[in-house]
């Protein structure tokens, strides 16, 4: 492909999404490149005529591929069917119109929660289909599952190196922090927040004790770019911090109270499910690659993260 | 559900579909009963707008669900995406379809070769999703697997309880005969018809040793009726002889010459492919259900699709 990329973000104002737009304009984009972000207000996905308008529409070269019917532990456990069915379609949509407009590349957006329930730890790439993913998400699990059937069948027919990245517990600004449905961070950010407000406890749900490795938005972006433009292997990357620096709920709840500097007093509801126990991914295949990318530390991280939703509450996803 | 059925069969012109057909003409038939039998002269099933025209056109009560994108060994090797997709949105349509019009039962039709390939033997129903399936076949196996991920999540959301059966590998009359892409009996005996008419030798492809499980599709079409009158699980049910009458691919070559009459020299093409060496399924479900079920002996119902080929040259699919 000659000059520069034409990249097409889809779920472009979600919590990735948004980091990638960042970074982008802090530095990562290239002398004429272009960077379009999309979001549910400029196409359906789930509809194949709004994909093929929005491609046409813009007539990418690169696809970054980000968008999703997404949800923390307990939405998905009440709602596999749409979450089986409506992700499929999406994932169909853009990978079959990013064929049909001769896209030269495709990263899309798995995750460790897809991987098999049942396995042995560290999980690493090619583990992804060794068994049935958790019940709890299943609908989720294979929809994403089917990405990389997808990328390998379209390789194996047409030779196009479509992609996909594995990250762990993302966070960060921009995220869906509904506390009904979304993610264990995000969550706790708000709660937090409301409990320090409201002069409250901070109820945590489940026991604390779920091990999680959590990576910040701002550098799965970058490491987003990173493959966009250097990774070559169709099989999939997980973007992760390392084993050892894998943490509990209680780790979190932890640097998410100092981030606040909330003083009160936290209650963890036993009650509550906790989900899987453990989801520990190598990033053995990233660091044979990048042997010197620098996470930002947690707490500072987690601080930042803090610091936005304070200064943004009113017009946060909630 | 009151009344009697109003059963839609799709992919109703197959080797399974006209199977059917016979069995309701001969005897099976309950009364008021009414049975359609669709090909894809009357819907294309990978399009949303006209599967739901052919529902609303019908209106069932009861779903068979046969229509496929299907090939042997061959041809799934070159087109593992198109079996991907065409399949799973042939599977969503009808499947989605069927729940909003409010289908009582959806029996659809899976395969002992999209189960895992790495495996112990013999499998059984428990097994599907606890491995990848095998390379040749990967796109065609997982979107028949998603049937039963679609079945579990609807069964959870709605309450339907829509199941799949699992035959073994399936042979009769009405088959696709064609030789590169059909499956191995189809092909066995279009070839040895060729044979005997060019007093040439039969080149069978592959070395002869793998073994299979083969089902008349009579006996299978009996167990059909069965399972979509009497069978009450979501979790799928395997159809086929027991272990115990498992063949290799020479057996069946045998049994081929023997019902054509064939006399010529037999060549076994050992740079072919073989495929999956075993894939040796359990009936014990079946016959915990189902003790006395007699399956046509195995001569007898090759010799009676031999005949039927010979018979029915010009028409037969190839």
């Amino acid at each position: 492909m000659d000059g520069p990329m034409r990249v097409l973000v889809t779920g472009g104002s979600g919590l990735v999404g948004r980091a990638i737009e960042r970074v982008v304009k802090e530095g990562e984009r290239r002398e004429g490149e272009e960077w379009i972000f999309l979001s549910s207000k400029d196409a359906n996905l789930v509809s194949a005529e709004e994909t093929r308008s929005v491609f046409q529409k813009h007539r990418p070269t690169h696809v970054i591929h980000l968008a999703a019917m997404v949800g923390g532990l307990y939405r998905n456990m009440r709602q596999n069917l749409d979450f089986w069915r409506d992700n499929v379609h999406i994932n169909d949509n853009v990978l079959y119109m990013s064929q049909e407009f001769g896209v030269v590349k495709v990263v899309s957006c798995l995750s460790t929660c897809v991987f098999p329930d049942k396995t042995t730890y560290p999980i690493d790439e090619t583990m992804m289909h060794n068994g049935a993913p958790h019940e709890s998400n299943y609908g989720y699990a294979y929809a994403k599952r089917m990405i990389d059937v997808h990328n390998r069948a379209c390789f194996q027919q047409y030779g196009l190196r479509y992609t996909a990245v594995i990250p762990t517990n993302i966070f960060g600004p921009h995220d869906n922090y509904n506390i009904e449905d979304c993610h264990v961070m995000p969550g706790l950010v708000h709660k937090t927040y409301l409990a320090k407000k409201e002069g409250k406890p901070l109820e945590v749900w489940g026991s604390g004790r779920a091990l999680r490795q959590f990576i910040y938005s701002v550098d799965l972006a970058r490491l987003f770019v990173w493959v966009l433009r250097e990774y070559d292997e169709v099989e999939p990357i997980i973007a992760s911090v390392g084993e050892e620096d894998e943490l509990t709920i209680k780790d979190a709840v932890d640097a998410v109270v100092e981030g606040f500097g909330f003083k009160g007093e936290v209650i963890y509801d036993t009650s509550k499910s906790d989900g899987q126990i453990k989801k520990t991914a190598s990033n053995a295949k990233l660091r044979k690659y990048l042997p010197d990318f620098k996470f930002t530390p947690f707490k500072a991280a987690v601080k930042e993260t803090c610091d936005w939703l304070a200064a943004n509450y009113d017009i946060i996803r909630k | 559900m009151d009344g009697p059925m109003r059963v839609l069969v799709t992919g109703g012109s197959g080797l399974v579909g006209r199977a059917i057909e016979q069995v309701v003409k001969e005897g099976e038939r309950r009364e008021g009963e009414e049975w359609i039998f669709l090909s894809s002269k009357d819907a294309n099933l990978m399009s949303a707008e006209e599967t739901r025209s052919v529902f609303q056109k019908h209106r069932p009560t009861h779903v068979i669900h046969l229509a496929a994108m299907v090939g042997g060994l061959y041809k799934n090797m070159r087109q593992n995406l198109d079996f991907w997709r065409n399949n799973v949105f042939v599977n969503d349509n009808v499947l989605q379809t069927a729940h909003e019009f409010g289908v009582v039962k959806v029996v659809s039709c899976l395969s002992t070769c999209i189960f895992p390939d790495k495996t112990a033997y013999p499998i059984d129903e428990t097994m599907i999703h606890n491995g990848p399936p095998h390379e040749s076949n990967f796109g065609y196996a997982y979107a028949k697997r998603m049937i039963d991920v679609h079945n579990r999540s609807c069964f959870e959301k709605y309450g339907r309880r829509y199941t799949a059966v699992i035959p073994t590998n399936v042979f009769g009359p009405h088959d696709n005969f064609n030789i590169e892409d059909g499956h191995v009996l189809p092909g066995l005996i279009h070839k040895t018809y060729m044979a005997k008419k060019e007093g040439k030798a039969l080149q069978v492809w592959g070395s002869g040793r793998p073994l299979r499980q083969f089902i008349y599709s009579l006996d299978l079409a009996r167990l059909f009726l069965w399972v979509l009158r009497d069978y009450d699980e979501v979790e799928p049910i395997i159809l086929s002889v027991g272990e115990e009458d498992e063949l290799s691919i020479k057996d069946a070559a045998n049994a081929v010459v023997e019902g054509m009459g064939f006399k010529g020299d037999v060549i076994y093409d050992t740079s072919k492919a073989d495929g999956q060496f075993k894939k040796t399924a359990s009936n014990a479900k079946l016959r915990k259900y189902l003790p006395d079920f007699k399956f046509t002996p195995f001569k007898a119902a090759m010799k009676e699709t031999c005949d039927w080929f010979v018979a029915n040259y010009d028409i037969a699919r190839k």
